[in-house]
């Protein structure tokens, strides 16, 4: 991993986008732009996904995630802009790039009579050089519904198994898309699991979410799309020490508390009573600040609770503050 | 991924149109609905207007007996309920819910799940054909002359003109709600046409002509010539190419993956 502190990246230049792995880029978007009618879903988009490395998208809901990943896996056709993989076009050269991409697709069922080994064996079938079926299975923890048909499994099962059919045909790439979207929170954290072990095996990762401690968990870089655009790419770690905002610390104080000591106090921007609790708030060290100037005035504080910005703080401004300059410029029109 | 890796290996590589014929067979034999009104449901008219002894005297104004007359009728039957219903749901369905898309972001093209589906209906038409045709004429003793070419051409005819109607209906339709909609639209008009209800000869003659030009009666009608010996007349080979052509073209039009 490169510095973070580097990655000046909030905003979408490929050029300095910077790769946490030095390994050679697989996956390269540019300028990437779809429009369905009078909607644009993906505008100007551009990006690059390093072998071995687990990319995250992230964005609100119809902010074009999807629409990114279906021209990566060929479902969709750019109106300009490019998206190869191993240099390669998934329009001109279907075939090759289908056999290196795995691909889960959000809402995609399977005949619901049809059995899980048949699923399996039928889609390995469509691979020169697929998976042992039975191996993945046990892999994924369903190696005992083998014989269940699909509509007889439950969510976390038929998303597994949706999980497996992306595997089985041996991709160098997999694309996952919002694939523990209505899983209950047991068999999201086993998804989790999975999907590091995927990438243990060398697998590149492409992981569309809207949950943010997924991205944060799991993904090495995140891309954050809002209106079809690209706003951010970083570490989930760097972008929620950039963007997450203000550390908020908050405690039951002993006895009285001097506000105007602890809001001249290096870093406090505010000083805020809520009931018998005391809010601070503000950037660098501020649990040891605050808590030295606690203890200088005597003062002993309880229930200490800190809580620093994460990524989905930094996706709330992100987000926001992209939108904003934008409305007012389409009520300008 | 090593262990993956020799593993692999070991596996045989299959063809992957053959695999898709395997197991859309199978969700066929599963989900009957083919099976029951494509094959059981001319079969069972087979036995019974085979005990029927009233069936075994000639049809007024015809050469032939009743039984006679029905056997191309129960045939074009069988191609009804597989065009309208055992061919089209499930295409729609794999549609509806994503299956056809799943399938197109492998390396095998999505065609070739359509065509595993023609094929399998294709079998189970074949199959109504041989029980209902050897059905009449080993177990109910019926006699028949046939003309074999006209035949095989006009039966081919008949199944392309139906298993096109049923690619029509999987374009237009987006829906199996709305798939089921049109083939219940179609399906008693069509068994109308073809005589099930009552066979044509007997319908006043401006009834007979308009079943003349539909694709069903056309079918009867040229397959009742060749059971008679004789080559069918070159009408209703044209019309059954014709609805064929059209359906077929508006079919590959309209059809969409997603």
């Amino acid at each position: 991993m490169s510095n973070p502190e580097n990655s000046s990246v909030k905003t979408t230049n490929p050029s300095t986008a910077n790769m946490p792995m030095s390994r050679k880029n697989i996956v390269n978007v540019n300028h990437l732009r779809k429009v369905y009618g009078s909607t644009v879903a993906v505008d100007d988009v551009s990006f690059s996904i390093a072998e071995g490395e687990v990319f995250g998208i992230i964005g609100p809901n119809g902010a074009g995630k999807t629409t990114t990943v279906e021209c990566i896996s060929g479902l969709r056709v750019p109106d300009s802009g490019s998206a190869t993989i191993y240099g390669l076009s998934p329009k001109n050269d279907r075939e090759e790039v289908r056999k290196c991409v795995g691909v889960q697709l959000q809402e995609s069922a399977l005949p619901p009579r049809i059995k899980v080994w048949e699923a399996l064996d039928l889609f390995a079938s469509f691979y020169s050089n697929p998976l042992d079926s039975r191996e993945l299975l046990e892999t994924l923890g369903i190696a005992n519904k083998r014989n269940s048909t699909f509509k007889k499994l439950s969510g976390g099962q038929k998303q597994r198994l949706s999980i497996a059919l992306a595997l089985i045909g041996n991709p160098k790439i997999a694309i996952l898309d919002e694939l523990t979207t209505g899983l209950d929170p047991e068999a999201r954290r086993e998804t989790w699991g999975l999907i590091e072990r995927i990438r243990d095996r060398g697998v590149t990762v492409i992981l569309v979410t809207h949950y943010m401690d997924e991205a944060e968990r799991l993904c090495d870089r995140v891309a954050l799309i809002n209106r079809g655009r690209l706003i951010a790419l970083d570490t989930p770690a760097a972008m929620a020490a950039r963007e997450g905002g203000e550390v908020h610390m908050q405690f039951v104080p002993s006895g009285t508390v001097d506000d105007k000591v602890l809001s001249a106090l290096p870093g406090v921007t505010s000083v805020e009573h809520r009931g018998s609790r005391v809010v601070v708030a503000g950037s660098g060290d501020l649990t040891t600040i605050v808590l030295y100037a606690l203890l200088n005035m005597g003062v002993q504080a309880s229930d200490v609770q800190v809580k620093s910005g994460n990524l989905e703080d930094a996706f709330v401004r992100l987000t926001k503050t992209d939108d904003s300059p934008k409305k007012s410029e389409v009520s300008k029109q | 991924m090593t262990t993956q890796d020799s593993k692999a290996a070991v596996q045989k590589p299959q063809k992957p149109f053959w695999e898709l014929v395997k197991v859309q067979g199978k969700l066929a034999l599963r989900e009957p609905t083919s099976l029951v009104f494509g094959v059981a449901l001319p079969v069972f008219l087979l036995v019974i207007f085979g005990l029927i002894p009233a069936f075994n005297k000639p049809l007024a104004g015809t050469n032939l007996t009743v039984f006679q007359i029905y056997i191309p009728i129960l045939m074009v039957t069988a191609l009804i309920m597989i065009g309208l219903i055992g061919l089209p749901i499930p295409i729609v369905r794999d549609r509806e819910i994503g299956y056809l898309r799943r399938v197109s972001t492998t390396p095998v093209s999505p065609t070739k799940l359509l065509a595993a589906q023609v094929t399998i209906n294709l079998i189970l038409a074949v199959v109504a054909f041989v029980i209902v045709g050897a059905g009449s004429v080993l177990i109910f003793g019926v006699k028949v002359t046939l003309e074999i070419p006209g035949f095989v051409l006009s039966i081919a005819l008949a199944t392309t003109a139906m298993f096109s109607l049923g690619l029509l209906i999987a374009a237009l339709a987006g829906t199996q709600g709305a798939a089921n909609g049109m083939a219940m639209g179609l399906l008693y008009p069509l068994l109308f046409f073809a005589g099930v209800y009552v066979p044509m000869q007997i319908l006043p003659g401006y009834l007979q002509t308009i079943s003349y030009y539909t694709p069903v009666g056309a079918a009867v009608k040229a397959l009742t010539s060749t059971i008679q010996g004789n080559f069918p007349s070159p009408i209703p080979l044209a019309v059954m190419a014709a609805y064929s052509a059209f359906f077929s073209y508006i079919a590959v039009r309209y059809f969409k993956w997603e």
